[in-house]
């Protein structure tokens, strides 16, 4: 579904501090499928997983979703792309303070112009799917961490993606909350969706919900 | 005589787009050379993200010489009062050998310009870059030719004397003179009026074409580009005449003056726009072909069509008002 071929990335380019954090990366990511970048920090999972997500550009190489190639495309195809076949969970969250569970879960709907009601009737179907129907209208900043990150996933999904990506989800929470992710996980991969994350959390990385993992370290695949 | 303001401003935006041209031909170049989609390498990412720059900058530039064409104009036709024996423009432009030239270099790149905009929009609308080469080879055509504008301006603008005694309007477009205006002064009207109203009218049906069935830009340009020329030997041979009410005064620069009205500019935008749209329309239509622009040209082209047609339709009206509102009597029955 998503392949990348000789993906470079480069920081400060040209100046003194430049730095390569990915240094050729060939990979296809299956559909329907949960793939792990595993690695230390430092090794380029982030940067990979923002370049997956049209979030940044590579400095070499190709991106190809579904047999196009996005790693050329102008910003205004991408907008497009991110917000109907990505779903992004950051690993501090990003919530808007001082707005409800529900606002932060139907904003990133706004610009598809969906009529309200439809769009707040999928926001509320989605918090109720994550345990969090009671807690719709609470603001977000008093939730606690799990809540935070169902509020996050539900967020993630609002759009309907095909591909939902998730930047070190258990660096935030204890063991249980971790697992209760991994149950989310699964329910994704039920429902057909690709999921992508970055981890080095050995309760992420060895969990059956994972069908694959990828090493990587000093911005190459390793393993 | 150079420092008038809008001698100062033709100049500033004259200059201004032959240095962002200048600037922009190394890497339209690079384009022509190594522009290659299936190569992910860092030269080629680099190029695709620069070719945004690039052409926005350029959209500003091109888009400046659209007004600027209108802005010569003006000024000539305003600076006609600082010199001795010029009634209009055209006493204006016959101060020194240049003013012509310059006008004409002013017109073809008003041309040039809306081509490479249209062009330029649909290569935008593209997800693939279908049309990055033609509209860089084009760049690397429009340069020379905004360079020779700015050098006309320059040798046109630098050589206006005030004590030099020009000639009038009466002197070019006289019925009788051995020039191109006074030849089309002389055309007998009746035939002129029927070949100005068929050639016109062709292209806003030819416009009108385009804009139903999204093809026909090859028949829209040439229409446009006979009509242009038919409407303007029309505004010599009759439609000044209905203007000025004078069987012999032919001049189509006397249209702009504040004393006819401003009528020329009723006249002119829509005739310039119309032929612009039409061209583009003839530029764009060979790509209906690219598997990426099979829905786009098609779009484009109704759109164009349908604005071009309106704006022909648009001249004649306004030709046809000035011609029934007329006192002037120029054929019989």
């Amino acid at each position: 579904m998503i392949e990348l071929t000789g993906i470079r990335k480069a920081f400060n380019q040209g100046r003194e501090n430049e730095y390569w954090a990915l240094n050729g990366i060939d990979i296809a990511i299956d559909a329907e499928k949960v793939t792990v970048l595993r690695g230390p920090s430092g090794s380029g999972k982030t940067t990979l997983l923002t370049i997956v997500g049209c979030l940044s550009r590579p400095t070499a190489g190709r991106v190809r979703l579904k047999d196009q190639d996005i790693s050329g495309l102008p910003e205004r195809f991408l907008t497009e792309i991110r917000r109907q076949t990505f779903g992004f969970v950051f690993q501090q969250f990003n919530l808007v303070r001082g707005l409800a569970a529900i606002d932060n879960v139907m904003l990133p709907a706004y610009p598809c112009g969906l009529p309200h009601g439809e769009l707040r009737g999928r926001a509320e179907e989605l918090l109720a799917m994550l345990r969090l129907g009671h807690r719709r209208d609470s603001r977000v900043e008093w939730l606690s961490g799990g809540e935070q990150q169902r509020v996050a996933i539900a967020r993630a999904l609002i759009n309907r993606p095909q591909v939902v990506i998730a930047d070190e989800p258990t660096a935030n929470l204890d063991t249980a909350l971790s697992r209760e992710f991994l149950g989310i996980l699964e329910m994704l991969r039920e429902q057909g969706k690709t999921v992508l994350l970055t981890s080095h959390d050995p309760l992420v990385v060895e969990a059956s919900v994972v069908d694959r993992v990828i090493g990587l370290r000093d911005g190459r695949i390793i393993d | 005589m150079l420092f008038q303001p809008a001698i100062i401003a033709l100049l500033i935006a004259t200059a201004t787009s032959v240095l962002l041209l200048a600037a922009s031909v190394p890497f339209a170049a690079r384009v022509l050379a190594s522009w290659d989609l299936a190569s992910g390498s860092e030269r080629q990412l680099r190029m695709e993200r620069r070719t945004y720059l690039v052409s926005t900058i350029l959209s500003f530039v091109f888009a400046s010489q659209l007004v600027a064409l209108l802005l010569f104009i003006f000024n000539a036709d305003r600076m006609s009062v600082l010199f001795v024996g010029a009634m209009c423009a055209v006493g204006t432009l016959n101060v020194n050998a240049w003013g012509f030239p310059a006008l004409l270099a002013q017109i073809g790149l008003f041309f040039l310009a809306s081509t490479w905009l249209i062009l330029n929009r649909v290569d935008n609308q593209a997800p693939d870059y279908p049309l990055v080469r033609v509209k860089y080879a084009m760049l690397l055509a429009i340069a020379p030719v905004a360079a020779l504008a700015l050098g006309l301006q320059l040798a046109y603008f630098l050589g206006l004397k005030a004590d030099v005694i020009t000639s009038c309007c009466g002197s070019l477009f006289g019925g009788g003179t051995e020039t191109l205006g006074g030849d089309l002064a002389g055309l007998p009207p009746k035939p002129a009026m029927l070949g100005f109203y068929a050639v016109t009218l062709t292209a806003a049906a030819a416009g009108g074409w385009a804009a139903l069935r999204g093809r026909g830009g090859l028949l829209l340009a040439a229409a446009s580009a006979t009509a242009f020329l038919a409407a303007l030997a029309g505004i010599v041979s009759f439609i000044s005449l209905y203007a000025y009410e004078h069987p012999h005064h032919h001049c189509p620069f006397c249209l702009l003056k504040p004393e006819y009205d401003f009528q020329g500019y009723a006249l002119y935008a829509p005739l310039f726009l119309g032929t612009a749209a039409g061209l583009g329309a003839g530029v764009i239509q060979p790509f209906a072909r690219v598997p990426s622009l099979r829905s786009l040209v098609p779009q484009r082209l109704r759109s164009l069509g349908a604005f071009s047609g309106a704006m022909f339709l648009l001249f004649l009206a306004f030709a046809s008002v000035i011609i029934a509102r007329s006192n002037l009597v120029l054929m019989d029955g």
